[in-house]
């Protein structure tokens, strides 16, 4: 009795958890473990897709400007429209090809920047780090925005020193290169994140092998942290893309008005001309090019983690 | 459950009565105490922020919370982005998130034409206000115009050394590219366009391929498209030389030291309403007092406070223009004003918009 | 070992730009909260602390950021568990239909935000559950579960499945496996993921504005909301509030858990 009593508390509470686990989830159903881990998460993306069916509903109703009510009868009007009217491949091209680059860009930077965050031996400069990733976000987008038209307006800080050297101010903001700009300076910190888990994983001890062996930095980075940090980049590359390539408010903040996405057509279409039919086809053609894209990447360079960790089994 | 247990009151009679007792308050509702609904804690309005909020409250909301005791919370959601909230309340039957919906007229009626809206024609101030008031093309008074006010041609005279643009086309010069600036679906430069473009406004929304020639050559200019306070910030950060702006962001400006000037050039500019409406689906006693509120935001005292922040010209006879204003073809008060002034019925422009709005993107996206 | 001088330099002007990049407009709107003027520019108008005396009046902006707060912890709370078990289930095991499940719980970044706040809206409100704050936070949640997700499968390459072997062969019933190897193992990814979650969570406006009202209107979305006529210095004296109270938040954080041990390769 004395001897059981000596047991510290928290065994015993995971025995009676083991006992409560084992009656509700029996070992038998071992092989459906992974689905039970995955339902909470499902479920609560199940919320997403429930919003779906409605616009999937909305979709096939037209706007009738008499009433502003969504046609009783269904039709295939509205997926007519986005598909014929030219505005919309501008907004659809414009919104991919920035996913490509911004992606492309924010992978190139966010490396380095993770791989010193992680590798540096002062933990001063791992906080500071740490610390510049986050500043951005507190100041919201619009400010952030507003801060961006002080340093690279016409008569922003760029341009004043500039002219002290005698050239004219040029237009900085409010083209695609500067909506690309911002997107990647909203994305960094998102990359640099999903990056370092990948990056601690990967034993320093391996990179000082490499470089026993002879191999240089670039070669010890190309053939053994860049391929080991791939699940990193495969997680890291993904959210950028899908979500700059959803994005709304950097273009329609940075892009001084030309430069719309495909969600600034949706908003456009939900909130200013009251077409929620028009605004959920777009919304729902978005999802599934965002999806094939998604579904290419892990085609081209598989999914992710998981490649690795089962290649070990 | 408090609305149960209350005496049903016929509305209308309730407010007939309280005209009839209480004529010399300014409300028109003190006689009537006895027999008024239950005040709710506070009635929920939706306002444009900064100075346009900062006006409502004190012409309207603050006098009205004092005379009534019933306080008023500002909700700050832009117009757009209120109405789908508003419209799935409805449609849904649940109590909208707010009473009253300060909106432009083009935006409520859509909301009117959807049926979401109280009818307001029993506000006993109603028998004060001008033509202005009553909103155009609908039946009875779904929604109240409140002002009226213009889609300028602001400039910053620096910009224009000989003298203020005297026609849109002005703003065509090469030495203007990339400094001007619409409204990013166009909004208040269609009607202008359209003259400006060589048609005639009796072809909108006929044909009104004049209008986006002009715009088209427009686009050229490479021009800058926002919103309001996008207006505001360009002007003081010296993006833009020239806009087509409400004038009240253009006055905004000013008052912040910017060096800046408006016109209604030529071909004339867009006019145009705000209004306010009560959502369908509030209980029996807060539709009642938002009622009242709408009632009180005619009075003669609460225009003159809430339309000197905002330098508009409203709909009660005998206000008096802001100090500044005297004059300015943004405050218009004689007919001779508003000939040089576009007016299109609320009808035709919902019926139409998004097709126009869907030109003007195609162009200035393209 | 010594790092080589060009390795050094190479890894630095990476940095060096991204630090300078991440980091100018906060320091631009930093500056301009203590302008004595009423426009933001920088450098500012003369100094003073007016705007934050004028924030400080506001009782409202207050209450805002305690619904922030109270948001930022349900989304946090309901993240940590349905992220941290997703994202080992996709690394640890095969599932069937992976690719699909993964694509799947990708949805909330391909559904622009627009449609997931309008979607939730309609949902929530047939429920009866809108004007509440818990479902913002259930909202903001599902909106950003990706990235617990992917925090937590990136940091799975640490999985050892021979060590959760080893374990249970040596008697350990699966919940203890599963708490004392295999949690560990990913604790990077869930600090990360859940900061990350709890941060955005305190940031975000689209789908709130669509979720809350003006009884529970939360900062960010009061922020967005009153830039409609002009922006005034007291939103960059706010943020600067913001950034002051999150950069205690991590302080705190890393002497209570210690940052340090997450972030350092082992």
């Amino acid at each position: 009795m004395t001897s059981r009593t000596a047991y510290p508390l928290t065994w015993r509470i995971m025995d009676v958890l083991e006992g409560v686990a084992a009656a509700i989830w029996p070992r038998s159903m071992a092989r459906a473990t992974p689905y039970l881990m995955l339902a909470p998460a499902i479920l609560l993306v199940g919320l997403l897709v429930l919003g779906l069916l409605q616009m999937a509903d909305s979709s096939l109703r037209t706007l009738d400007t008499n009433t502003f009510l969504l046609s009783e009868n269904y039709s295939l009007a509205n997926y007519r429209r986005a598909v014929t009217e030219p505005l919309f491949a501008v907004v659809a091209w414009r919104s991919l090809l920035a996913a490509v680059i911004v992606t492309a860009v924010t992978l190139i930077f966010a490396f380095p920047y993770a791989y010193l965050m992680v590798r540096t031996r002062s933990s001063a400069l791992r906080k500071i780090l740490l610390i510049a990733l986050f500043l951005p976000f507190f100041i919201g987008q619009v400010v952030r925005a507003y801060g961006w038209l002080i340093i690279l307006g016409n008569q922003g800080m760029v341009n004043e020193a500039l002219g002290l050297v005698g050239i004219p101010p040029m237009r900085l903001i409010y083209n695609y290169p500067a909506v690309l700009f911002g997107l990647v300076q909203y994305m960094l910190p998102f990359a640099v994140l999903m990056l370092a888990p990948a990056l601690t994983a990967i034993p320093e001890e391996l990179e000082a092998a490499a470089g026993s062996l002879g191999a240089n930095w670039v070669r010890s980075f190309r053939h053994v942290v860049l391929p080991l940090c791939r699940p990193g980049f495969i997680g890291a590359g993904v959210v950028v893309m899908t979500l700059s390539l959803t994005d709304f408010a950097v273009p329609a903040i940075l892009g001084g008005g030309s430069q719309d996405f495909i969600a600034n057509a949706i908003y456009d279409q939900f909130f200013r001309t009251s077409d929620q039919g028009l605004g959920a086809t777009l919304a729902l053609m978005l999802v599934a090019l965002g999806s094939i894209v998604v579904g290419l990447v892990f085609s081209l360079f598989g999914a992710g983690t998981l490649a690795v960790s089962r290649k070990r089994k | 459950m408090k609305e149960l247990s209350m005496p049903y009151i016929n509305r209308r009679l309730l407010l007939q009565g309280a005209v009839a007792l209480g004529g010399a308050s300014a409300l028109g509702l003190r006689g009537a105490f006895a027999q008024e609904p239950a005040k709710p804690a506070e009635i929920i309005v939706r306002a444009w922020g900064g100075s346009w909020v900062d006006s409502l409250k004190a012409g309207v909301s603050d006098p009205f919370t004092k005379a009534t005791g019933v306080a008023v919370r500002h909700d700050l959601t832009e117009d757009n982005e209120i109405q789908p909230k508003v419209w799935a309340a409805v449609a849904q039957k649940r109590v909208p998130p707010i009473h009253i919906n300060w909106d432009t007229t083009t935006n409520a009626t859509k909301s009117a034409l959807r049926g979401v809206t109280e009818d307001l024609s029993d506000l006993p101030n109603l028998k004060n206000v001008t033509d202005l008031a009553k909103p155009v093309g609908l039946d009875g008074f779904p929604i109240v115009n409140t002002y009226g006010y213009v889609y300028v041609l602001a400039y910053r005279p620096a910009a224009f050394p000989d003298g203020a643009p005297k026609s849109w086309k002005d703003l065509l010069d090469p030495k203007y590219k990339g400094r001007v600036a619409f409204y990013n679906d166009g909004i208040g430069f269609h009607f202008p366009a359209q003259v400006a473009g060589g048609g005639k406004l009796e072809d909108i929304p006929a044909n009104m391929q004049p209008a986006w020639d002009f715009i088209a050559k427009m686009k050229e200019q490479k021009p800058l498209l926002g919103e309001d306070p996008d207006f505001t910030t360009w002007f003081q950060n010296g993006e833009i030389d020239a806009a087509c702006t409400i004038s009240t962001n253009a006055r905004e400006a000013r008052k912040n030291g910017i060096d800046i000037k408006w016109v209604v050039p030529e071909e004339g500019c867009k006019f145009d309403t705000d209004g306010l409406w009560i959502p369908k689906g509030l209980p029996e006693n807060e539709l009642y007092w938002a009622k009242q509120y709408i009632n009180f935001a005619l009075t003669k005292e609460a225009q003159q406070v809430w339309l000197d922040g905002l330098g508009l010209p409203g709909v009660v006879p005998g206000l008096t223009p802001p100090a500044d204003l005297i004059g300015d073809p943004s405050y218009p008060t004689t007919e001779e004003d508003f000939k040089h002034l576009i007016r299109i019925s609320s009808k035709v422009q919902v019926e139409n918009e998004s097709e126009w709005f869907g030109k003007f993107k195609a162009i200035m996206q393209g | 070992m010594r790092e080589p001088l060009s390795k050094k330099l190479v890894l630095w002007a990476f940095v060096l730009v991204a630090i300078v990049t991440l980091s100018a407009p906060t320091i631009v709107v930093l500056g301009a909260s203590f302008t004595a003027g009423n426009i933001i520019t920088f450098p500012p108008d003369g100094l003073s602390l007016k705007w934050y005396a004028a924030i400080s009046q506001a009782s409202d902006l207050r209450n805002a950021f305690l619904r922030t707060l109270w948001v930022a912890a349900v989304c946090t709370v309901v993240a940590i568990p349905a992220g941290t078990l997703a994202g080992i289930a996709l690394a640890k095991y095969a599932v069937r239909f992976e690719r699909t499940i993964q694509t799947y719980l990708l949805l909330p970044f391909t559904i622009p935000l627009i449609g997931s706040g309008i979607g939730l809206m309609l949902i929530f409100g047939q429920a009866g559950i809108l004007g509440q704050l818990w479902p913002v936070g259930v909202a903001v949640c599902v909106i950003n579960l990706p990235f617990m997700i992917w925090a937590v499968t990136a940091s799975a390459a640490g999985l050892d499945p021979d060590l959760e072997l080893a374990a249970a062969n040596c008697g350990a019933p699966p919940l203890q496996v599963f708490f004392f190897v295999t949690l560990p193992a990913v604790m990077p990814g869930v600090i990360t993921g859940s900061l990350l979650m709890f941060i955005l969570a305190l940031n975000e406006f689209l789908v709130s504005l669509l979720l809350t009202d003006a009884r529970i209107v939360t900062l960010p979305v009061q922020i967005y909301n009153s830039i409609r006529s002009i922006i005034t210095p007291d939103l960059a004296a706010i943020s600067v509030v913001f950034i002051a109270c999150s950069g205690l938040a991590i302080v705190l954080l890393d002497r209570l858990v210690g940052l340090e041990i997450f972030l350092k390769s082992k």
